[in-house]
């Protein structure tokens, strides 16, 4: 766990020494694309897969807090 | 003029709050969705419709809420007695076969998600989930905070907590009265994480979580065999530890191709003490075609290990304290090939069609096919 935190800190230490440009607010027309949604296009069609893998697969979470039990696993 | 330049400059920080905290995208919209769900070998089939919407109140507040109801048929593999072999029901005698034992269910669940947008930007999220089945309820509780560590919000931190409550009546096989008794669980989900505009066309988010469940963890529906081949060899309820421990780390990223096209990657690590590892790499490609058709494509990798207390094997439990025969808590993996495509009729009103063919190297194969409509108000 700790290794894994490590390595997360790090990424996000390298890219914020060297990757990282401050982009002023209009400059953020491309990133307000709905095609450039973490979330992707239909958050309800992504809720719809994620309940598949959890009812398919014996591991689950990393995608929000949100969300309820479910008899199916 | 000013006014209008005023307006782009709100209109944009908005977008970088959704970028940057992968927060709700505020917008006001009903949409209704339907799912069609069909495994291979006449296994599980799911026919999914759903309602979800989204609405602002002023600036500083928004509620959605979704609501889905499952029908579910078909089977789900577990160890039965072989008709075959003179066995029956609840026999402590003859031979056993994992195959399917079918089933009828159907699910409601819904939820509701109150955002709480404060002076400086900061987003607080507030939910209840609820889920129903003829032999199991759930209830949840969440709450997440979004803040900004930066003027240009080019950054943000957040940390999320929820607790859900389960209740679920559980079957004994080997009582052999069928009758059933209600048991209890529930499960702490805490994830904490960063979001970072990296540039103006790309965005990453990395998030660690962890997930104690708690109560009875065993799958009812599941059976194993213990001391096969000896005068003692009985088919019972599998047994699971009453305690889970996981942990994990999510790493997304997103960037722009070039005008029209995007590109997303998600890496999950998830880790628990049953031994259970598992990494998912989860691609996402979307291209803009025109103003009215998007197409998208999709390839998710998964791999896991076995449960500690997992075997296939009707020969080799005797008398462990914890055994499953479930075969989603074995070692596999599995593809996921997707595709979409959007069509926008206009600025109010949109469809989807998805599909997806899900693959796993137990022997099981789904479809899913999505279809929705999207108006905007």
């Amino acid at each position: 766990m700790i290794k894994v935190l490590l390595l997360a800190l790090s990424v996000s230490l390298f890219m914020g020494c060297s990757l990282v440009k401050e982009v002023k607010p209009w400059e953020k027309e491309t990133l307000a694309k709905p095609i450039m949604q973490f979330g992707g296009l239909h958050p309800e069609v992504t809720k719809f897969e994620s309940h598949v893998y959890f009812s398919k697969e014996a591991s689950r979470g990393g995608s929000g807090v949100a969300g309820g039990g479910c008899g199916c696993n | 003029m000013q006014l209008k330049k005023s307006y782009i400059n709100i209109s944009k920080v908005t977008a970088l709050a959704i970028i940057a905290s992968n927060s709700l995208y505020a917008e006001n919209y009903v949409s209704v969705e339907f799912l069609q769900y069909n495994e291979n070998d006449n296994r599980v089939a799911v026919s999914a419709p759903s309602f979800s919407t989204s609405y602002d109140i002023g600036t500083d507040y928004n509620i959605k809420a979704d609501f889905v109801h499952d029908a579910v048929s078909g089977a789900t593999p577990s160890w039965q007695p072989d008709s075959n072999s003179g066995a029956s029901s609840r026999d402590n005698s003859g031979d056993y076969q994992y195959k399917n034992q079918e089933f009828t269910e159907a699910r409601n669940a819904g939820s509701v998600m109150l955002t709480t947008r404060f002076e400086n930007r900061d987003e607080l999220y507030t939910g209840f989930d609820y889920s129903r089945e003829s032999d199991f309820d759930s209830k949840a509780i969440s709450a997440e905070y979004m803040h900004y560590t930066d003027k240009s919000h080019n950054q943000s931190v957040n940390i999320g907590v929820s607790y859900s409550f389960n209740e679920l009546l559980a079957y004994q096989y080997d009582s052999g009265s069928g009758a059933s008794q209600k048991e209890e669980s529930n499960s702490l989900n805490i994830q904490a994480g960063i979001s970072q505009v990296l540039n103006d066309h790309s965005a990453l988010k990395v998030e660690g979580f962890t997930i104690i469940d708690d109560g009875y963890l065993t799958n009812p529906h599941a059976n194993v065999v213990r001391n096969n081949n000896t005068n003692n060899q009985k088919l019972v309820t599998e047994n699971r530890p009453d305690k889970r421990t996981a942990y994990g780390v999510n790493l997304k990223y997103i960037t722009l191709l070039n005008d029209d096209m995007s590109y997303k990657v998600n890496y999950r690590f998830y880790a628990d003490d049953w031994d259970i590892n598992s990494h998912t790499i989860d691609n996402d490609i979307y291209y803009k075609m025109n103003k009215q058709l998007t197409f998208g494509v999709g390839l998710r990798y998964y791999i896991q290990s076995e449960a500690n207390f997992y075997n296939e094997n009707k020969d080799f439990f005797t008398n462990e304290e914890y055994a499953s025969s479930d075969e989603r808590l074995s070692d596999f993996d599995a593809l996921t090939y997707k595709t979409s495509i959007d069509f926008k009729q206009n600025d109010k009103i949109s469809y989807n069609l998805g599909g997806e063919f899900y693959s796993q190297s137990t022997g099981l194969d789904a479809s899913m096919v999505t279809l929705g409509l999207k108006y905007k108000f």
